[in-house]
């Protein structure tokens, strides 16, 4: 046990866990993937609410291009999988806080809380874009 | 004593090195805190742009130049660029290895910094300007 000295000036190899290949699918394991990737693209959404902010500081032709773009086909689109990136980022977390406490780990309610999750984040995306085309 | 009565890791973790390295149970705390910040900050940002919708320019600079939407739209940029930048450091030390990790490290501080800034002085300059 020499590479796990404390006092060694360098760090022991540290134990990897076993990567995704070998793990047979389940919906817990698709959800925790799910919730780094829309983490990941909500990264990259925080430049549309940048654009947003910057364009309106500035002055109306920039704000022309930048509501241009958000009302445009693919701006919309854009806007949509933001939306629902950010509700299903959001239930995710409540959802780790929830199992961080220690709830919701045995077998039938983990794959509820997972479910839960999956069509909360797109019944919310969907009350929110309804909202705002009844609002037109 | 006194690194190890304020840090998560265990004793025997600690002296066979194993468990988070350093300082990540600190990062795991951060994110958890900021996530539940945000549960509350992300709700009440989309409200305040469902009010913004189909506005022009004129209107939009006067709905966030008050103090409870530009108040809003501050502590959700903040914590969110926070939070997302605790976020994107963990996927960049699970998924890149070697001198690419640490030009990652220093691109996400960069990117998730500028987008802060950026949207602090936006809001700002709406209100004051």
């Amino acid at each position: 046990m020499a590479s796990n000295d404390p006092t060694s000036p360098s760090p022991a190899a540290r134990p990897l866990s076993p990567h995704l290949g070998i793990y047979r699918f389940t919906l817990t394991m698709a959800m925790s993937i799910a919730h780094r990737i829309t983490g990941a693209g909500l990264y990259l959404g925080a430049l549309l609410l940048a654009w947003f902010l910057l364009a309106a500081s500035m002055d109306a032709t920039a704000f022309s291009h930048f509501s241009g773009f958000i009302q445009s086909f693919f701006g919309r689109l854009i806007l949509f999988g933001f939306t629902w990136a950010l509700f299903h980022h959001l239930l995710g977390g409540v959802r780790h806080l929830i199992m961080d406490a220690g709830y919701g780990m045995d077998d039938p309610e983990r794959e509820q809380l997972a479910v839960a999750n999956l069509v909360g984040g797109f019944a919310l995306t969907l009350v929110v874009w309804a909202i705002a085309y009844a609002a037109r | 004593m006194s690194e190890s009565d304020k840090s998560l890791r265990s004793a025997l973790g600690r002296a066979r090195y194993l468990g988070s390295a350093r300082r990540g149970a600190a990062d795991a705390w951060l994110t958890h805190v900021s996530a539940a910040a945000l549960v509350v900050l992300a709700s009440a940002f989309v409200l305040t742009m469902l009010t913004l919708l189909d506005k022009d320019y004129n209107a939009v600079r006067a709905e966030l130049g008050h103090p409870i939407p530009a108040i809003i739209v501050l502590l959700f940029a903040t914590v969110a660029t926070f939070h997302m930048h605790l976020g994107m450091r963990s996927i960049i030390l699970d998924y890149v290895h070697g001198r690419a990790r640490e030009w990652a490290l220093i691109g996400n501080i960069c990117f998730a910094g500028a987008v802060a800034i950026a949207c602090v002085y936006a809001v700002l300059r709406i209100g004051f300007v």
